[in-house]
């Protein structure tokens, strides 16, 4: 049997893990650094790629969870430095990205994960579920409730506390 | 924040998709190229096995035919003949033969008064009893 070639076409792949990645850890050369240790990964580890569980991007995302949480952690955006972007005059587009990031960077750590899974690898709550070994139900519903929490902080008020029953689901 | 009390009704979803960070194209040429490279690489290894595999399959199936028996004796009599072509013709010596027994070595000749008994030169005795004489002259 011919084996799958899960990188045959690199470059959306790239983009999707980076984009996953940089929701996670916030834009930049952390971002960069994984996304390439993720590749050096992948290149090694090509062999165990099985097409059948699922497609390259969910094994690709699934290796650069595991390189994120090898790492230390990075501190996360500030106040301090959304006050400074605030008096920066940039384009509106650009600011908008910047909002987004900074309120992604306050979530906790799941609801990010998943707004990453999401949004930034663009998974389907199927494929998240796979990936997390929930049911596709429960992701849609903690999805929900991420985006519920990050439009709190986008709002600009204080988010309202989570409850540890709720994020450990 | 002022953006999205504008439009966050309008899809935090499709923001969320439209604001995804985006990978510098140096990054994304890099990991490319360093994809391509490994892929190359191994291409190349696999073209080594292949190859190795016709060759291994072709010997395989000439050898279930008789094939590689016909191709030794081909090369036996393609050898051969080389050899004779090359080979140097001389004169053929015959080392054993009626002339050369007759003619080498000659024997040497016993001194007056010897004789050759088995291969040796002995002295012969005159014979004691008749002596030889002329007969007398009559007239």
């Amino acid at each position: 049997m011919f084996r799958v070639d899960p990188l045959a076409n690199p470059e959306p792949l790239i983009r999707r893990v980076y984009s996953y990645v940089a929701y996670r850890v916030g834009d930049g050369p952390d971002a960069e650094d994984i996304t390439s240790e993720t590749f050096e990964r992948a290149l090694r580890y090509k062999k165990s790629y099985d097409s059948a569980k699922g497609e390259p991007v969910a094994w690709l995302i699934g290796i650069a969870r595991r390189c994120i949480e090898g790492r230390p952690m990075s501190p996360e955006l500030s106040s301090e430095y959304l006050e400074m972007v605030d008096h920066l005059d940039l384009e509106d587009g650009a600011l908008r990205r910047i909002d987004l990031s900074a309120a992604v960077s306050l979530l906790e750590e799941r609801d990010r994960d998943l707004i990453a899974l999401r949004y930034g690898a663009d998974l389907t709550a199927r494929q998240i579920a796979e990936l997390q070994g929930a049911k596709t139900n429960a992701i849609e519903v903690a999805l929900h409730r991420a985006l519920a929490r990050l439009r709190t902080h986008l709002e600009g008020s204080e988010p309202a506390p989570v409850r540890k029953s709720q994020a450990g689901r | 924040m002022r953006s999205w009390r504008r439009n966050r009704e309008s899809g935090l979803e499709a923001e969320l998709r439209a604001s995804r960070p985006e990978p510098s194209s140096e990054l994304v040429n890099r990991l490319e190229a360093r994809v391509r490279h490994d892929g190359r690489a191994r291409s190349g290894s696999f073209r080594v096995a292949f190859a190795g595999a016709i060759a291994v399959f072709m010997l395989s199936a000439l050898f279930s035919v008789g094939g590689l028996g016909y191709a030794a004796t081909g090369a036996g009599s393609a050898v051969a003949t080389a050899k004779r072509i090359v080979h140097s013709h001389s004169v053929p010596q015959v080392h054993k033969s009626a002339s050369r027994s007759q003619y080498s070595n000659p024997k040497k000749k016993c001194p007056k008064g010897k004789k050759r008994v088995r291969g040796v030169c002995k002295r012969v005795k005159k014979a004691g009893g008749v002596n030889f004489r002329r007969p007398p002259f009559t007239g």
